[in-house]
């Protein structure tokens, strides 16, 4: 019983000794990082005191700066290991710069990014999407105006626009990618299908491939973010070109606007029911891997999504990826001349406002703006870059999308989301419950009304 | 006189063991709550750097957000049903695995190892099994079968059955203990007396099991009130809320749609109701307590 009783009072000593350490080494760490802080931001001055003087100054500012490490955390979590190549690569260039780079998958990315920035803790540079979580963080005081930077010019001034936050830049484009249907060629040759144009001839070839015993359209559902994905751009895309509803998201914000008034509501929630109608056994419990499998196997005939499951298709099924898929846009419309490419900013990068390693971290971006960093990205991402002139051949399937690159006919319907309101998830919630027939339409578009004014007086 | 002084400057020194685990809790509960109640009168967005106080205006929504009472609806639904099919369930393993049966320990082991697990990993086995796992399975029977969690009707059904896969463990330890420490005697008095084992159990064993019920029915249910991991790695609260318990109700209305203020208000509304349900709970059970 003694030596029991002994051993437990060691262990307390010990967790608290160990606790003890844990606090003092914390404070060491802040006491350091502090010192160091302190010293980098004289050297960022005198670096910044030669970059002035001499216009470019791109190169190292000389090997015998103090090395800095930055923190970069990013949302593009699919494709850590491309990320850390660029980041290797961009290291390679300037020894006396270190990144250490945080992945997060996006569904936690704002919580963490917030907590993170709220509780304290710099992170010198991270992603952010333009919009809504821009202007929230730039609200809060956290981001560097970037307007004007050299490296900027390398982007496309319709696209800094895009961007902008009260007409000045505090975020720098980084990739791009079109969102739109996957299809399996084999299965549209064996039922003699055409590429759907309209939203009609989408639904009849849908029909058809039913009829035939396959899937028309793998849905990953499971997965909120798949189905809000969709979501959120069919409404905007139907509100705005086709009902002409051009500031109803402007007077949504307001609250001079409810989702009964625009008729484009309904629109989606119907082709929402046709969606899930013609997707795969068991929606909304089959997630995005769950879905992809379902394409890459050759199961289902199309599929929703961005550019990110490319790489995982040619993993599945070399085949298929080679030569059996294409790529066309989804019709949102029965108006062949309205149903352009979706084309969307996807990660954006911003640099802390109250950063100690600034002058890095500009050299970051700028390393990432280069057409170096901007092919580097195309390689390792299987994404587009923003910046001028990069590569965009990713895959065999994006060849279908040419003529749309080519002849311009691109749209971005997230552009029209001109609202903080976070609608997307909460409409993807309710729309579940008409699929279950729990709810009608019209119920549940009460019910987003009333969420609407409920949250944001 | 001198000898109290003298014990005291004794005992004091066991005091000082106190301190770390006051610390701990002054730090990792206190503070935060106090701190957390503060915010509960602003209207604070969980980014800015400035308070505005708007006084109970968050509490006064609270009690008329109907999205609130269905989701601290659907949390008691999970949370009782969760009480009595663990407590069940592991009292019956409990007294299986009491009796003589050949490898107990290796069928104690077997039923406590799902505990072990953490719990996000449970919800990613589970996820898979009834996505991909069972269909699969129930389709070489000719089966048709879809996973439960992607229908809101039964994913409320398909979270509990996981939980009571995983929370068996530790409640039927307690319950196996519990049964150990009833003397034989009064059992055998009591058949020699002509009771079967079910009128043995009744009147024996279960009274005198009272307290171990007692601890394991507080544990289930305040630990199933405030389920949280679960339900965010497996549903997230879909399809169509019917699994939004009210931590992940105020998760996402803190940090999803920023209203932190108001997403602390909802914690403490349910924080008092935890309280209540506790103590509530708690007296009744004590008062069926016999003693030896």
């Amino acid at each position: 019983m003694k030596k029991k009783l002994g051993l437990g009072l060691t262990v307390l000593l010990l967790t608290a000794v160990l606790s003890a350490c844990g606090s003092n080494g914390g404070n060491d760490g802040a006491n350091n990082g502090g010192n160091n802080g302190g010293t980098d931001t004289t050297a960022a001055g005198t670096n910044d005191g030669a970059a002035s003087g001499t216009s470019n100054a791109a190169e190292p500012a000389g090997d015998d700066a103090e090395p800095v490490t930055i923190s970069f955390m990013h949302f593009k979590s699919d494709v850590t290991d491309g990320i850390a190549k660029i980041v290797e690569q961009f290291e390679a260039e300037n020894p006396n710069i270190k990144v250490d780079v945080q992945p997060v998958k996006y569904d936690d990315y704002y919580t963490l990014l917030k907590t993170k920035m709220a509780g304290g803790d710099i992170i010198d540079v991270f992603t952010l999407n333009a919009g809504g979580q821009t202007k929230l963080f730039h609200d809060g005081g956290y981001l560097e105006d970037l307007t004007g930077k050299d490296f900027m010019s390398n982007f496309d001034a319709n696209v800094l626009q895009e961007q902008a936050t009260d007409g000045k830049n505090y975020i720098m484009p980084l990739n791009a990618g079109p969102i739109a249907v996957f299809y399996n060629k084999k299965i549209f040759a064996d039922l003699g299908l055409q590429i759907p144009r309209t939203y009609d001839a989408l639904m009849a070839a849908a029909q058809k491939i039913k009829d035939a015993g396959k899937t028309p359209f793998a849905l990953g559902w499971k997965d909120n973010w798949t189905l809000g994905m969709w979501l959120s751009r069919d409404l905007p895309s139907n509100a705005v070109l086709v009902d002409k509803q051009t500031d109803f998201f402007d007077k949504l914000e307001k609250g001079e606007a409810k989702f009964a008034d625009d008729p484009s509501t309904k629109t989606m929630i119907a082709h929402a029911q046709d969606l899930f109608k013609f997707g795969n056994k068991d929606q909304l419990g089959v997630d995005y891997n769950g879905a992809v499998d379902l394409f890459a196997k050759g199961e289902a005939a199309m599929m929703y999504m961005g550019t990110w499951p490319l790489a995982d298709i040619q993993k599945k099924n070399p085949d298929l990826y080679n030569s059996e898929m294409g790529y066309f846009p989804y019709p949102f419309s029965n108006d062949e001349s309205l149903n352009k490419l979706e084309f969307n900013p996807d990660a954006s990068l911003a640099v802390n406002s109250k950063s100690e390693h600034k002058e890095a971290a500009l050299k970051f971006l700028a390393f990432m703006a280069s057409k170096e960093g901007g092919d580097a990205w195309v390689k390792n991402t299987n994404t587009l870059s923003y910046v001028k002139g990069t590569s965009t051949d990713i895959a065999p399937a994006l060849k279908d999308l040419q003529p749309y690159f080519d002849n311009g006919q691109l749209y971005n319907s997230q552009a029209y989301l001109t609202t903080t309101i976070d609608w997307t998830t909460q409409f993807s919630q309710n729309v579940q419950k008409v699929f279950f027939k729990t709810a009608t339409p019209d119920q549940i578009i009460k019910d987003m009304d009333d969420w609407v004014s409920k949250n944001h007086k | 006189m001198q000898a109290l002084r003298k014990t005291f400057k004794r005992e004091m020194w066991y005091v000082l063991f106190l301190v770390p685990g006051l610390f701990l809790f002054t730090f990792a509960v206190i503070v935060p709550l106090v701190t957390g109640a503060r915010y509960s009168f602003t209207s604070w967005d969980g980014i800015s750097s400035k308070l505005t106080y708007i006084g109970w205006d968050n509490y006064v929504n609270a009690v008329q957000d109907s999205d609130l009472w269905t989701a601290l609806g659907n949390t008691f639904k999970y949370a009782i049903i969760m009480t009595v099919l663990v407590n069940v369930l592991s009292l019956l393993f409990a007294l299986l695995l009491d009796s003589y049966l050949p490898a107990r320990n290796l069928f104690r082991t077997m039923f406590f190892l799902p505990s072990i697990i953490s719990v996000v990993l449970t919800g990613y086995i589970w996820s898979y099994n009834y996505s991909q796992g069972f269909p699969k399975l129930f389709a070489a029977f000719g089966m048709d079968v879809t996973s439960p969690l992607g229908n809101p009707h039964y994913a409320l059904f398909g979270l509990i059955v996981v939980a009571v896969w995983q929370g068996i463990g530790p409640p039927m330890i307690i319950y196996i203990a519990g049964l150990q420490g009833i003397p034989g005697e009064l059992l055998e008095s009591a058949k020699i007396d002509g009771a079967g084992a079910f009128r043995a159990f009744r009147n024996v064993t279960l009274p005198l099991l009272a307290p171990s019920i007692t601890i394991n029915m507080l544990l289930t249910l305040t630990g199933s009130l405030k389920v949280f991991d679960l339900v965010y790695v497996t549903t997230n609260g879909g399809p169509s809320f019917s699994t939004e318990v009210i931590t992940t109700f105020v998760y996402k209305t803190a940090f999803s749609s920023f209203k932190a203020g108001y997403g602390m208000a909802m914690s403490m509304i349910f924080f008092v109701v935890l309280v209540v349900v506790t103590v509530v709970q708690v007296s009744i059970f004590r008062k069926r307590e016999v003693d030896l």
